[in-house]
């Protein structure tokens, strides 16, 4: 037995350190350091869900303003990260968390765990992007449709989500299998998008239906999506995270990105200061450097997140695009609804819900259903992580 | 010893005290309505606020169903944002079934005793270091083949009921402040009212010309009526008192004026002629007038001396037969030569009093003297051990009964006739009075009308 295990243990070695081998360059760096200049050195522990392409900008003006304080920023997974947190809540290392798994930071702040941030900044910040002075939505991400450029020889594209609903009933042999969305049982991405399109409307469920019936494919990240898109594997993609969708067409102009017109979901990166943070006095000012109309211009323009601050205006800002589509912006709501995300059997019953749908079946008369499978990691870290197995 | 004096009210003035008691019983009576007030809105807040948990945990229990074998929820997340208000609460809840198994939740938490009214139950508990306001439902499923009883325990933090109870403390803060500031405003107001007529008084008292000492007339309220009358009453006796003393000058003032002025005639008489002998004659005359003003002078001054109640000789220890014997020693030549027969009668031994020698003495001088002037012939002084008395006894005139009492009165005379000041037996009542010695006249032989002879008696108190 304990040579099998030794066996297998070296197998499995080989395959993580293989794939780490494969990985490019900046993602397989986990963690950033700036080391500060002067004596007095001010540490600052900051845990995130944001590679470092994307975080280098904002970390490095940050530093420049800052040269006194150290920074250390480890980019974790979604899931891996409310983990640790949860584990270290009695003594936490890290100073700054900051994630896009908007349930599972609402929770974690619900639970205590953050400390309020009195400043003139945080005073000032939109109250629908903030809970207390505690949680503070910092990017503004809207989820979006994805098309290729070639799909308007064969119909008009869709530009809503009545329009993709009308699309697939009247093209349901030309689409099939070529449409695309996350699997709300495997990804905690669309589960929460699943859950929060079905707040919004009811016809959603006719929309899952019409997904089944023409046999939508079902991937975990929005990675996954755009590379089957771009190979030309799917035409539409539906519930896309639009920061990372925003990145990959600069790069693949075969490629359309498409705010849905009749409602947009928007997801915000909640960043919270840790209760008994180690560093609660440099933790405040990134927080507070975070909320400044600085860094929100630096968020607008040198990356794809997109700013809330409400004096930064145009293009990439909420301003932008809330003077675009008006009231069909539908920023998550951070509140304690969030909370009813992550209620198991409530998302037992949407899962099953979801399913009947996309089966187009009845089930629950049949007999009970088995439990889903865990839990998995609910968002993906970013648009150039592996796919989930 | 300080203490105390610092606690001692009365030197402060009526306004102060009124001040302080009714300030001081405002002011608690504010504190207790304050703490009313703070009590109240909390609870006012709560019961607010309640109702959202109330509201929160019906729509959770809608939810609540039989499924898959076990109890099943569809969690409304509606149900949860209604319990977050403005202020953000920290939301939790639970479901747990009938054995008090932890179903589904964000956290666990205890349940409650089952409250007074309805299925719902509320209370203060402390969840994992947080102060929350929990309520608990209890329910059960409606179904055709199930009805499993089960709780749903939803929990919120206190931001938003501290919030609203203080503001609702505050508006009444605000009001009882209002109200006893004018409570204030009354008693101060009250206090100078109900005090002026004592101003009134103080200032009539004041303007008064000091000399006069007519009645105080002024419209006063009941109790200060009784301060006026009291006063009105001491202005009376003084009245008396000054009537008699201007009588005493002025009886006085004619005593010693009728020797003097006789004095002077008789020297005049005297200038106007040339003999010798008359003059003689007339300077023995003059020298018995004189000797008897200044007898009069003297014993005027023993009066007021007596009179003065200020003045409170020293007592001593006083032998009355030594005293009897030696007034009656030094009397006795002189009543020896005017022909009357004077005696002593005294027990063995000392009969000693607590009393001031030379009052007791010139008593008995006077006694002694008066029945010498009034036309005794025979004088006796006894001293009795009991009870302790001093009597000088003779065999003149008497007094009439009806006559015994004003003979005690300064200047007034048995009769016309003798040579006496009027005073000896004023100086007598006013030594007893002194000394608290009961005076006493009687006839010496009521069997005798012609001549009952007077009998003086001076009963000292027993144990005295």
């Amino acid at each position: 037995m304990p040579r099998a295990a030794g066996t297998l243990g070296f197998a499995l070695w080989s395959l993580i350190t293989g794939l780490l081998a494969l990985m490019p360059v900046g993602a397989s760096a986990t963690t950033l350091h700036f080391g500060a200049q002067g004596d007095t050195a001010r540490p600052l522990s900051i845990y995130g869900v944001l590679d470092p392409p994307q975080m280098r900008p904002l970390l490095e003006d940050f530093h420049r303003r800052n040269p006194d304080i150290a920074i250390d920023y480890h980019n974790l997974e979604t899931l891996a990260l409310h983990t640790r947190v949860l584990q270290e809540r009695d003594a936490p290392q890290a100073d700054v968390i900051m994630s896009p798994a908007m349930p599972w930071q609402y929770q974690l702040a619900n639970e205590g765990l953050s400390a309020g941030v009195d400043s003139v900044a945080a005073e000032a910040w939109p109250s629908w992007a903030r809970w207390r002075h505690e949680l503070f939505g910092v990017t503004f991400e809207p989820i979006v449709m994805v098309y290729r450029r070639d799909l308007a020889e064969r119909m008009a594209p869709p530009q809503s989500h009545a329009d993709l609903l009308a699309r697939l009933n009247d093209h349901s042999d030309t689409l099939h299998g070529r449409v695309v969305t996350y699997d709300p049982r495997l990804s905690g991405a669309g589960y929460t998008y699943a859950i929060e399109d079905a707040r919004i409307s009811a016809r959603y469920w006719d929309l899952v239906e019409a997904l089944g019936r023409s046999d939508a494919a079902l991937e975990t990240t929005t990675q996954a999506m755009l590379e089957g898109l771009s190979d030309g594997r799917y035409w539409i993609g539906y519930n896309l995270i639009g920061s990372y969708v925003q990145n990959y067409v600069a790069t693949h102009p075969e490629l359309v990105m498409v705010v849905p017109q009749d409602y947009a979901l928007v997801l915000q990166r909640l960043v919270m200061m840790m209760r008994n943070a180690p560093h609660p006095d440099t933790a405040a000012r990134f927080i507070d450097y975070l909320l400044s109309s600085a860094a929100q211009t630096l968020l607008a323009t040198r990356t794809t997140l997109g700013a809330v601050h409400p004096r930064v205006d145009g293009e990439g800002t909420a301003q932008a695009l809330r003077a675009r589509l008006g009231d069909a912006i539908r920023p998550v709501e951070i509140g304690p609804g969030l909370l009813a995300t992550l209620d198991t059997l409530k998302r037992q019953t949407l899962l099953e819900q979801w399913q009947q749908a996309f089966e187009n079946r009845a089930t629950f008369s049949d007999g009970p259903l088995g439990d889903p499978a865990p839990l998995p990691a609910p968002l993906p870290a970013s648009p150039q992580e592996p796919s989930n197995p | 010893m300080s203490v105390a004096r610092r606690l001692r009210l009365s030197h402060l003035s009526l306004y102060r005290r009124l001040m302080i008691w009714l300030l001081c019983p405002l002011l608690i009576l504010v504190a207790i309505m304050l703490l009313q007030a703070w009590f109240a809105s909390r609870e006012a807040a709560d019961r607010a606020f309640d109702r959202l948990l109330d509201a929160a945990s019906l729509s959770i229990a809608e939810q609540v169903r039989w499924q898959q074998s076990r109890l099943w929820m569809d969690l409304p997340p509606s149900a949860l944002e209604m319990l977050a208000t403005d202020a953000r609460e920290r939301v939790f809840y639970a479901l747990y079934d009938a054995r008090g198994q932890f179903v589904t939740g964000n956290r666990s938490l205890p349940s409650l005793p089952p409250g007074d009214s309805g299925q719902m139950s509320y209370g203060d508990v402390d969840s994992r270091g947080m102060s929350v306001r929990l309520g608990v439902l209890r329910s059960r499923l409606e179904g055709w083949d199930r009805s499993d009883r089960f709780e749903v325990r939803v929990a919120q933090t206190r931001e938003g009921r501290e919030a609203l109870a203080n503001q609702l403390f505050l508006s009444s803060f605000v009001n009882i402040a209002l109200i006893a500031l004018l409570a204030m405003v009354v008693v101060l107001l009250s206090a100078r009212f109900a005090l002026e007529p004592l101003t009134r008084l103080r200032r009539a008292i004041r303007q008064r010309d000091p000399r006069t000492l007519a009645p105080l007339e002024l419209k006063l309220p009941r109790e200060l009526a009784e301060l006026r009358q009291a006063l009105n009453e001491l202005l009376a006796r003084m009245r008396r008192v000054r009537a008699n003393q201007e009588r005493f000058i002025g009886d006085a003032s004619h005593q010693l004026r009728t020797p003097l002025a006789g004095l002077s005639a008789r020297a005049e008489l005297a200038l106007r002629q040339d003999d010798p002998k008359a003059w003689r004659e007339a300077l023995d005359t003059m020298h018995d007038s004189a000797a008897k003003t200044a007898r009069l002078a003297g014993q005027l001054l023993s009066l007021t001396r007596l009179n003065n109640p200020e003045a409170t000789p020293a007592s001593q220890s006083v032998d009355l037969v030594a005293l009897a014997q030696r007034c009656v020693r030094e009397a006795f030549s002189r009543c020896h030569r005017r022909g009357i027969d004077l005696g002593v009668e005294v027990p063995d031994g000392n009969l000693r009093v607590a009393a001031t020698e030379w009052q007791l003495e010139e008593a008995l001088n006077n006694l002694i003297e008066n029945a010498s002037l009034y036309g005794a012939s025979r004088i006796t002084v006894r001293v009795t051990a009991d009870p302790l008395c001093l009597m000088v006894e003779d065999d003149g005139p008497g007094i009439p009964e009806s006559q015994r009492l004003l003979v005690l009165r300064p200047f007034h005379r048995g009769q016309e006739s003798g040579s006496g000041t009027g005073l000896g037996l004023a100086i007598v009542d006013g030594i007893a009075r002194a000394h608290d010695i009961r005076l006493s006249l009687h006839d010496t032989h009521p069997d005798h009308p012609e001549r009952p002879g007077l009998c003086i008696v001076l009963t000292f108190p027993s144990g005295g």
